[in-house]
């Protein structure tokens, strides 16, 4: 069996381990572990605000108080 | 609109700069998103469809031989194996690749760029799969689970796959900076993750064989692992964005979910070998995959305890949101199918359950409860957002839920059980006084007999789950009929007061 196979497969291998630690690494150096409570809040928006829910099944839609 | 669509090689060169992005609205990534994520959500429909078909005479085939018997093309071992490609490689990931797209995008918080990268995708991997499919049924397959799209099939989707990559990373790169969300962690690492196990599982297994007890090694590695780090990752994305995203309130505890995407991606990738249990591998490959298997259980209980927390107060919303109710639904069956998989890996089960009917209840268990039911979820999120119109019909929505989730159910409770039954019959003894040990059910053909009932109703379970996809696709197609912006509704998506974004092509 082809032997440059199997060197690309270890070498795949070590660099996709390498990439994982670094992209710890990195979560860390760009401060993604801190301020944890923001964090969890950065999927809403001035258009889709927290506290508003927003999906409704057709025709149920609660109208929001304006 | 963002600065002047820089070229595809600007995007690609590291000297470009990243600045200047600006932060888009909402409606404007979705509306830009339109054209490959509905593409793909077509595409994925329609495989649902197929595959479900392809499910339904496989499973009548196996309690009634002779349905279909004419027809050589559609012997047990084709369409099973059609089947399973056409759900996986159809169904799910053209479906993962809307979601993951479309939330990658919301995520930049910016305009995207460079969309017609997965106009091109989109159409080689669909191509791909359909000569894959159509490979099969000639019966061309290579025979190795997960992995049977002939070899003339398979580059093209490596190429297709290969364009997905390098869209997300530009996306990344180009992104609005600052918190980086658990969700695109998720999406992330699916997105470069697949490839490389994809990659290699064809080069050990297809292209430059390897022989012996490495080739089954090699292809659970993969197959697990397509599971493990490529479908449940976008599963997950979809719950922590969704869930909070319906209910208007955030991620009960962020620091859990950091937690529970590390402990995924350290523990998961070793999981795979015990597929392997009981079969003629090294005790010691084994045993390192059945402590990874049960250390599973700490990224999974921490992850089923945030989503829970979050849904706390909330259950009574279950009844507003057809959204929720998926996620829902998926959430508690990752939870439980993970937990149930930890456990069949512990030896004394796996004797029982291992080679049986409940692996394949376990498959579905994982791969309809959990991925298939939180995609259906974010679709119905997804379309009123895409195309501007609103979803016609609510008893729909609820019939598709219902017919699917009382049948999968059905599926895999009565599958359990026969699997169940099927195993401890296999290695059930009794000695007798002069000491003679003796099987219990020594005529296989007995076992299987037992197992008829429990193969009949995974059959119903098949036929309910394909009304509910069949009022699903009606539905779709339904709602693509309806003018835009229907006169007198308000589109979900948007606050009253804002304008309709004008449309872009």
């Amino acid at each position: 069996m082809g032997y440059g196979a199997y060197t690309f497969v270890v070498v795949m291998a070590v660099a996709v381990m390498a990439s994982a630690v670094y992209a710890l690494y990195w979560a860390v150096k760009t401060g993604q572990f801190r301020q944890f409570e923001k964090g969890a809040t950065e999927i809403f928006t001035a258009e889709e605000p927290e506290g508003q829910p927003t999906d409704f099944f057709p025709q149920k839609r609660k109208k929001p108080t304006a | 609109m963002s600065s002047a669509d820089p070229s595809f090689v600007a995007s690609l060169k590291p000297g470009t700069p990243e600045a200047t992005a600006e932060r888009a609205l909402l409606s404007e990534i979705d509306v830009s998103t339109r054209r490959p994520v509905f593409f793909f959500l077509c595409a994925a429909l329609v495989w649902l469809l197929v595959g479900t078909g392809f499910a339904l005479i496989a499973s009548i085939k196996l309690h009634n031989p002779a349905f279909l018997g004419q027809a050589e093309w559609l012997t047990f071992g084709n369409v099973r194996t059609a089947h399973l490609n056409s759900v996986v490689y159809g169904w799910a990931t053209n479906a993962a690749f809307a979601v993951a797209l479309w939330i990658m995008a919301r995520l930049s918080r910016t305009q995207v760029r460079h969309l017609g990268i997965l106009d091109v995708a989109g159409f080689f991997w669909n191509l791909g799969v359909a000569i894959g499919i159509v490979g099969i049924l000639r019966g061309d397959s290579t025979s190795i689970e997960w992995l049977e799209f002939p070899a003339y099939a398979t580059p093209l989707l490596f190429v297709a796959y290969a364009l997905i990559g390098i869209w997300a990373i530009i996306a990344f790169r180009f992104r609005q900076p600052g918190h980086v969300y658990v969700s695109q962690w998720y999406l992330l690492a699916a997105l470069f993750w697949f490839p490389w196990l994809y990659s290699i599982a064809q080069l050990m297994l297809v292209f430059a064989p390897v022989r012996g007890a490495v080739q089954p090694l090699v292809n659970w590695w993969f197959a697990h692992n397509v599971l493990g780090l490529w479908f449940t990752p976008i599963g997950l994305a979809a719950i922590y964005y969704f869930l909070p995203k319906v209910l208007g309130k955030p991620i009960h505890s962020y620091y859990l979910s950091a937690l529970g995407f590390w402990s995924l991606a350290l523990f998961y990738n070793w999981a795979g070998v015990h597929h392997l249990i009981g079969g003629p591998i090294p005790a010691w490959v084994l045993s390192a995959g059945i402590v990874a298997s049960l250390l599973m259980i700490i990224p999974v209980v921490t992850t089923g305890i945030n989503h829970h927390l979050t849904m706390f107060g909330s259950f009574g919303r279950l009844k507003d949101s057809p959204t929720l109710r998926f996620m829902v639904f998926g959430g508690m069956s990752y939870t439980l199918v993970s937990l149930i998989g930890s456990a069949m890996a512990v030896r004394s089960f796996n004797e029982i359950a291992h080679f049986t009917h409940f692996t394949v209840a376990h498959a579905h268990h994982g791969l309809y409860a959990f991925f298939t039911m939180v995609m259906f979820g974010s679709i119905y999120y997804m379309m009123p957002r895409l195309t501007g119109r609103e979803w016609p019909s609510a008893p729909l929505i609820s019939a598709h839920f219902w017919f699917c989730a009382v049948g999968i159910t059905i599926y895999v409770v009565g599958l359990k059980i026969g699997g169940l039954i099927q195993g401890w019959e296999m290695v059930a003894t009794t000695t007798s006084e002069a000491g003679e040990v003796a099987l219990r059910v020594p005529l296989f053909l007995d076992i299987v007999k037992h197992t008829l009932p429990y193969l009949v109703s995974r059959s119903l379970a098949g036929m309910m789950i394909t009304i509910g996809h069949l009022a699903f696709a009606v539905h779709f197609v339904w709602m693509l009929l309806q003018p835009r912006a229907v006169a007198g509704a308000q589109p979900v998506r948007l606050s009253p007061d804002a304008a309709l974004p004008a449309s872009r092509a």
